[in-house]
């Protein structure tokens, strides 16, 4: 009788912990979820505006030719990586070509001094501000999540239950291909 | 301490103090039991019950006409809606919230709403010309930092609970000087009753006291918040050590809303805190969270 209460006791702690496990798991995951889609956002926002800005350059700077190529390739290179670490390491790519096409920009006056050239730079600057603040959050609860992921005793359950670490969205400057792209 | 840490450490302060509270409702209830009848332990219970609930549900609401802020027009303030968005998407928050602008010169800047779907920020202008864009985000993320932590909730169950324990008090006290307590003979009597005429005097001053202590605390918890957020807390304490050198008084301010600004709207005087009077405060010195933020940030302000 007294082993019976024992058994049934332990059966209770057991499951609390898994259920509670379970559902921490998944708040966590669901806010790296939340922290994806606030870059999916913004990385859009810039596939987006990449176009027009090419277009708008274009018209001032027709002979560029080099530079709207890389430019045109990077961003359909970004729109079709998948997982965070690949569409990080697009992303730096397609943020060396912007850099190059705007710097390439300052040697046209009436390109700068265009009001729609100004606006579209004023929201490229946007974009990169929220995407850094975006890139930030993501980050911290992937870190959360991954701690929580690996930490026992949720090591043990995480796996059975079919959870899986997150990729970080780094974009590690240091090994940045981008230089390798400018003279293709 | 790490940022981490230091943000740790805060969420267990405030449990502390939250349970302090409890032993000080707890104590309460047992002085109404053992000096007066435990009859009226259950009335007083539910007279507390009821006042709470009420109060619980007419709280919030009332902050943005109290302190005079008015919707920010997106095309006059473009700056400041960038930084909002920006720092609402660093601190994870569904949507960036509402804002508002104060027209007043003094520079300060509150949060407010229970949840952080149906939060919104105010600044004043005076803080706007003052700041500069890296300062701005600091205190932008003070703010989304108390929303984000429930700060207004937590702010508002423990004003509740103060009201609770201030109407028991007062009630037991009126009905000890009509002649009420169970041990009218002897004493061990008497004595017992001073005891509890105390306790119910001491009692509602030291709910506020607790009260400005959570207070204290959840204003160090945003600022370690804020740094987090931002990963620049050199830039709120740059901000900070503006607010410390400006001494403009902010007006349509009230007690009630204190908690909710950057930093205390009241008594911006500079100048030596004993430190009784800093038990009386809502908002921790700006030098002590000054240095705090140095201190996790490994970075040094030049002094004043």
């Amino acid at each position: 009788m007294t082993l019976a209460i024992v058994l049934a006791a332990v059966a209770a702690v057991l499951l609390l912990f898994l259920v509670l496990t379970f559902n921490r798991l998944v708040r966590l995951r669901n806010e790296t979820k939340t922290g994806w889609a606030n870059i999916d956002v913004q990385l859009r926002r810039r596939f987006d505006l990449v176009p027009n800005l090419v277009e708008t350059v274009k018209a001032y700077a027709d002979h560029e030719r080099e530079t709207f190529d890389s430019v045109t390739q990077a961003r359909a290179a970004a729109q079709r990586a998948s997982g965070p670490a690949a569409a990080a390491q697009a992303d730096t790519i397609l943020g060396g070509a912007l850099n190059r096409l705007l710097a390439v920009s300052e040697a046209y006056p009436q390109l700068r001094a265009s009001e729609n050239f100004l606006a579209l730079q004023q929201e490229l600057a946007d974009i990169e501000d929220k995407l850094a603040a975006a890139r930030r959050y993501y980050n911290q609860t992937v870190y959360r999540y991954n701690t929580v992921l690996q930490s026992f005793p949720a090591v043990i359950v995480a796996r059975a239950l079919r959870f899986h670490e997150r990729e970080f969205f780094e974009t590690d400057t240091r090994d940045a291909p981008a230089v390798s792209l400018a003279q293709p | 301490m790490t940022l981490q840490e230091q943000i740790r450490a805060n969420r267990w302060r405030t449990l502390w103090l939250l349970l302090l509270f409890a032993v000080l409702v707890g104590v309460l209830g047992a002085i109404v039991g053992f000096a007066f009848d435990l009859s009226l332990l259950i009335v007083v219970a539910v007279v507390g019950f009821v006042y709470a609930i009420f109060s619980w549900l007419g709280a919030g609401g009332i902050v943005a006409s109290v302190t005079g802020a008015k919707p920010a027009d997106r095309a006059e303030y473009p700056r400041l809606y960038h930084v909002v968005e920006t720092v609402a998407i660093a601190a994870g928050l569904p949507q960036p919230p509402p804002v508002y602008v104060i027209d007043d010169d003094a520079p300060n800047a509150f949060a407010a709403g229970r949840s952080p779907a149906k939060a919104y920020v105010a600044v004043t202008t005076g803080l706007l010309n003052m700041m500069s864009e890296r300062e701005l985000e600091g205190v932008i993320a003070h703010e989304l930092s108390h929303v984000r932590n429930r700060d207004v909730r937590l702010m508002t169950l423990v004003a509740v609970l103060v009201g609770v324990v201030a109407l028991i008090s007062d009630l037991l006290l009126r009905f000890a000087f009509w002649g009420g307590g169970k041990r009218g003979g002897g004493t061990a009597g008497l004595i017992a009753l001073a005891i509890g005429i105390a306790a119910l005097v001491i009692a509602p001053v030291a709910a506020i006291l607790i009260q400005l202590a959570v207070s204290r605390r959840r204003e160090y918890l945003a600022d370690s918040s804020a740094a987090e957020i931002t990963g620049d807390g050199e830039g709120l304490a740059l901000a900070l050590r503006k607010l410390q050198l400006n001494t403009t008084e902010t007006k349509h301010a009230s007690r009630a809303v204190a908690h909710l600004y950057i930093e205390s709207p009241l008594n911006q005087a500079s100048g030596v805190r004993s430190s009784m009077r800093s038990l009386f405060e809502t908002h921790p010195p700006l030098e002590a969270r000054i240095a705090a933020l140095e201190e996790a940030g490994g970075f040094h302000l030049a002094p004043v």
